[in-house]
């Protein structure tokens, strides 16, 4: 029996509307950020000389891949699902897009990324999104069949300026 | 470690030549956590050792993929230098690593395309662990300036190719 079925292949193409961060870029949030991935590069620090041809201190490259956080007002999962011993916690609905609800009940796993750069995201600066499900196929894999899922986003300052674009495959399998 | 301020000039690279790599680690789960809470995504399997083995029948915390990507793209970055610019960068995730690896990003030059104003540079890339497993391989374009020529335009524009 197939892994995917048509009820899943309907998702092909949905898109989302503009999704704003909840935040716009903060010192605090790019410190936090730089550190954890370990990169204190000097053009994420201040205004200096290293970040002059950027306009100012900016954001590391991904950051605005990863600005879009639960904002105030909105369901906690982690509250909701803290009886349930199942829950993975994963952020299974990103960039504004639905669930799928026939995949529901497989594992995600991150499967790669196709991006391309345009400019960082400076200091003060909000950010907004725009997604789609690009494709989703399904694939034999040494494990048993797998399914792709593709979205494509692209992030934008609120001048509509792309800063990147990013082509991201999710594989869900089952448990 | 501070990125290099060193400008690379495009009629200075030669295809197959590796540009230095980039080592993180070893990977803890204090590494893992701290990311989680950086970009507030709460997958469990990267930090909840009992769910991840457990539940999810794991053989070990998972470093996150996402964490993988800034290796990556930090190593591109600091490469490109202050007057280069990374265009695309791409990665699949073929392979596992687990907590407390250590992990070094590579990349080799591959090709290298003449424009008007500036140079493409295509690499092959990945990140291998200790044991020399690759994990995630992928490609990337970077843009360099031409030798007594301007930087590569910022923000950067697509070229008709």
């Amino acid at each position: 029996m197939a892994l995917l079925t048509d009820a899943a292949k309907a998702y092909i193409g949905i898109e989302s509307t503009l999704e704003w961060a909840c935040d716009p870029v903060e010192r605090g949030a790019v410190r936090r950020y730089a550190q954890a991935i370990m990169d204190e590069d000097p053009i994420y620090q201040a205004d200096n000389d290293t970040n002059q041809r950027y306009g100012g201190a900016v954001a590391p490259p991904l950051f605005p891949s990863h600005l879009f956080r639960r904002a105030f007002g909105t369901t906690d999962p982690i509250q909701d699902y803290a009886a349930d011993p199942h829950f993975d916690g994963a952020q299974k609905v990103r960039g504004g897009l639905p669930e799928i609800e026939p995949l529901k009940h497989l594992a995600v796993m991150n499967g790669g990324s196709e991006i391309e750069f345009y400019r960082y995201a400076c200091y003060q600066e909000r950010v907004k999104l725009r997604s789609r499900y690009a494709d989703i196929v399904e694939k034999e894999s040494s494990k048993g069949p797998i399914i792709l899922v593709y979205t494509e986003t692209d992030y934008l300052t609120a001048n509509d300026e792309l800063l990147m674009r990013v082509r991201h495959t999710r594989i869900r399998r089952p448990l | 470690m501070i990125p290099s301020t060193q400008v690379h000039y495009f009629d200075d690279i030669n295809i197959g030549d590796s540009i230095p790599s980039l080592t993180k680690g070893p990977l803890t789960s204090a590494h893992l956590m701290r990311w989680s809470a950086a970009f507030e995504n709460w997958h469990k399997i990267h930090y909840d050792a009992p769910f991840a083995v457990e539940h999810d029948k794991l053989p070990a915390l998972l470093v996150n993929g996402s964490l993988k990507q800034q290796f990556v793209v930090q190593l591109l970055k600091d490469w490109a230098g202050p007057e280069g610019w990374v265009w695309k960068a791409s990665f699949q995730f073929r392979a596992m690593n687990l907590v407390n690896e250590t992990l070094t990003a590579w990349a080799t030059i591959t090709g290298k395309t003449a424009l008007q104003d500036y140079g493409l540079v295509t690499l092959e890339l990945g990140i291998i662990n200790t044991a020399g497993k690759e994990s995630t391989p992928g490609r990337a374009t970077i843009t360099l300036p031409f030798r007594g020529g301007k930087a590569v335009p910022y923000p950067f524009v697509a070229p008709k190719l």
